[in-house]
């Protein structure tokens, strides 16, 4: 190798340029596009008010369980999840609804009638009848569900 | 970074291997025909890379594949390219394999010592042939499920162990379903790659044990090492193969036929290019000797070609100097083409892929007659028949169209429902998507000729076979003979064997259907089943 001319070495680094050069742009753009291709387009299902119980169903004042079939794109799934959501009606006009996840670890809090407060299974997360931490882990208030009664006298909720 | 790399080389001594690997020294003369090799290496890589890329979002099962297939053309980023960079990979591959191979014969570079480098190269072909077989079910539309279905008959002529292979297939009795297409997808992700991984590995190795074979008459000079010379050269072809792969895939593949329909005796099944050969030689060969053309012949030239280097074994590398191989490969290659071009040629008149049928045209608009939308809604109890993912079996979906009492008791008026409408209903639901826009008329013939004349006619390959087919029938009658036969049949033919429709048809519906069918075949551009969508 070390015989080689002036002229020999610098035509073996310009095709050793080529080589990597173009090695190395095929190699990023098919990168590139599976890098791109790899991240999870975002679902186009928006939030909707979907019916959840007559307004019959409910007694002023005490939360009740109501599970909502909630339209759910995964990817190429479509599927109906059943959501578990607090509905506690004022008695007049309005409906205030409460997501049934415990905010500490996402587990499904119940209404204990007796103690008339949420409480969770998991690790004795406590809230009280408008979902504001009593006792225990919780960090936060249980979520609030936009919830309204419409015209035919059906409580609906946004989900 | 200099450090980290010194240190690593002193633990793995990775740069003598990698030098290894660059510095192969080539005879003088190694010139373009030995890019070939390379480029499949490159080509493997692809279908490697798009082929882990479509794993993270596919499927492999019969209620979910098509709609998977069909996420990731329609919604994922990229994802019509990568999967056409997959798809027309295949293509490259399998028109790779066969110029390499041609060339391996024509240089006689399969002579001794490198024997057994031929062999493995020939187990390769076989597994890229595997692979394709495999790789065509799996997007689980009538394309992928028919011709898989030949594949497994096939399958089941192999004397003795015929149906044994079959029910390894997960096609037990012929029955390509569910375990066929979970089987077919290990086999394509899994035992294939590692297969081929390994072969490739085998033949590198005989190839770099042996060395290269050359230029056909050696020249006098220093040999060169393959980095960066020959490198260079096989870089300049991967880059040419490679523009071309990404425009095919840019221009985009062939759209997806209808899902999977087991029940549907129309579908005329046709294999990808490559075995177009050899499904047009099995049109020639009787049924009695099927077997022949499906796996004597085709055994019989592999064997031929697994015997080459012990049939021509004489030193002797120019091809003009071996005849008989030559004429051979030539008079196999003559046929080859001339059989694929056969199988071309006689492709089927159906739509083309991306239009809608008259049936699912009519049942988009049977379902809003038939109040589906009551429930089919957005936001309402069920998913818009336009959204709707069809997972359930068609005999489930008529049973809910006909008869709503059994999905959903209390819910719907339960009534008769014609069998035709339900037919058309299945057809839009399958289907799925938004219909095409197209003139009230064509969308009131559709209604008309779905409900009463598709159980004997067949327009663009739907329907029925007892009457004539009538996707040209306006180049035959004009209005006024149609408006008289559809009414009467008996008064313009005495022994006509068609019902007469004067009375089941009002007289609005009677001259539509006339009148589209007085249209029909006389100028495609005004049908309403070449309006294309996506």
């Amino acid at each position: 190798m070390t015989s080689e001319t002036p002229a020999l070495t610098t035509r073996r680094s310009l095709l050793r340029g080529f080589v990597n050069a173009t090695a190395a742009v095929i190699g990023a753009a098919l990168a590139g596009i599976i890098g791109r291709f790899a991240v999870v387009p975002r679902a186009r299902t928006a939030e909707q008010w979907i019916r959840a119980t007559p307004l019959a169903d409910l007694d002023p004042g005490t939360p009740r369980p109501i599970i909502v079939a909630v339209p759910r794109q995964e990817g190429w799934s479509r599927t109906r999840a059943n959501e578990t959501v607090f509905l506690v009606w004022d008695g007049l006009t309005g409906v205030r609804g409460m997501s049934a996840t415990c905010t500490h670890l996402g587990c499904r809090v119940r209404w204990d009638e007796g103690a008339g407060r949420f409480k969770c299974p998991c690790h004795g997360g406590q809230y009280d009848a408008s979902g504001r931490v009593v006792s225990g882990p919780p960090p936060r208030p249980l979520s609030a569900i936009p919830a309204r009664i419409n015209d035919d006298g059906d409580v609906e909720v946004r989900l | 970074m200099r450090r980290i790399l010194e240190w690593l080389h002193g633990r793995t001594g990775y740069r003598s291997g990698l030098a290894t690997l660059l510095e192969e020294p080539l005879p003088p003369g190694t010139g373009w025909w030995f890019t070939l090799g390379s480029v499949l290496l490159f080509l493997l890589s692809v279908q490697i890379a798009t082929g882990v890329a479509l794993a993270l979002y596919y499927a492999p099962t019969p209620d979910h594949a098509y709609q998977s297939v069909k996420f990731i053309t329609n919604e994922v980023t990229l994802g019509r390219f990568v999967r056409g960079l997959h798809f027309f990979g295949a293509s490259a591959i399998v028109i790779g394999v066969g110029l390499h191979m041609l060339r391996v014969i024509a240089f006689g570079s399969y002579k001794a010592p490198r024997e057994v480098t031929w062999l493995t190269g020939l187990v390769l072909l076989n597994i890229v042939l595997a692979f394709a077989l495999t790789g065509y079910l799996l997007p689980w539309d009538q394309r992928a499920y028919w011709a898989t279905v030949v594949s497994v008959n096939i399958t089941k002529l192999v004397p003795i162990a015929g149906s044994t292979l079959a029910t390894l297939a997960g096609a037990p009795d012929g029955h390509v379903g569910a375990l066929t297409l979970s089987r077919w997808f290990a086999l394509h992700v899994i035992v294939l790659p590692a297969v081929l991984v390994l072969m490739v590995v085998g033949h590198l190795f005989l190839m770099r044990k042996h060395g290269i074979s050359g230029p056909i008459h050696p020249r006098a000079g220093l040999t060169r090492p393959f980095y960066p010379y020959q490198a260079a050269r096989d870089l300049t072809v991967i880059l040419i193969v490679a523009a071309i792969l990404a425009a095919l895939a840019w221009r985009g593949l062939p759209a997806l036929e209808r899902m999977a329909d087991p029940a549907d005796a129309t579908y005329v099944p046709r294999p990808e290019w490559y075995f177009l050969g050899l499904f047009q030689l099995l049109k020639f060969i009787p049924g009695r000797l099927e077997i022949v053309g499906a796996l004597v012949l085709p055994g019989l030239v592999m064997t031929l070609l697994a015997l080459l280097p012990w049939i021509d074994r004489t030193p002797e590398r120019d091809p003009r100097k071996r005849p008989i191989v030559l004429g051979g490969v030539i008079a196999g290659l003559i046929a080859l083409v001339g059989l694929t071009a056969g199988g071309w040629r006689d492709r089927p008149r159906t739509l083309p892929p991306g239009a809608w049928s008259l049936r699912e045209i009519a049942g988009a608009s049977l379902s809003h007659s038939q109040n589906c939308a009551r429930c089919h809604a957005a936001g309402g109890a069920a998913d818009p028949l336009s959204q709707l993912a069809v997972t359930r079996p068609v005999s489930w979906i008529q049973n809910h169209i006909g008869d709503p009492e059994v999905i959903a008791p209390g819910l719907r008026p339960s009534r008769e429902v014609d069998e035709q409408v339900i037919a058309a209903i299945v057809a839009y639901v399958r289907r799925g998507g938004t219909p095409p826009t197209v003139p009230d008329q064509t969308r009131q013939a559709a209604v008309v000729f779905s409900e009463h004349c598709i159980r004997c006619h067949v327009i663009d390959g739907d329907g029925g076979t007892e009457g004539p087919d009538l996707s040209a029938v306006g180049l035959k009658h004009d209005l006024s003979w149609l408006r008289r036969w559809i009414a009467r049949p008996e008064a313009v033919k005495a022994d006509a064997k068609m019902p007469a429709f004067g009375r089941k048809l009002s007289g609005a519906e009677l001259e539509t259907i006339a009148r589209f069918l007085a249209t029909a075949g006389v100028s495609k551009s005004s049908s309403a089943v070449t309006t294309r969508t996506r």
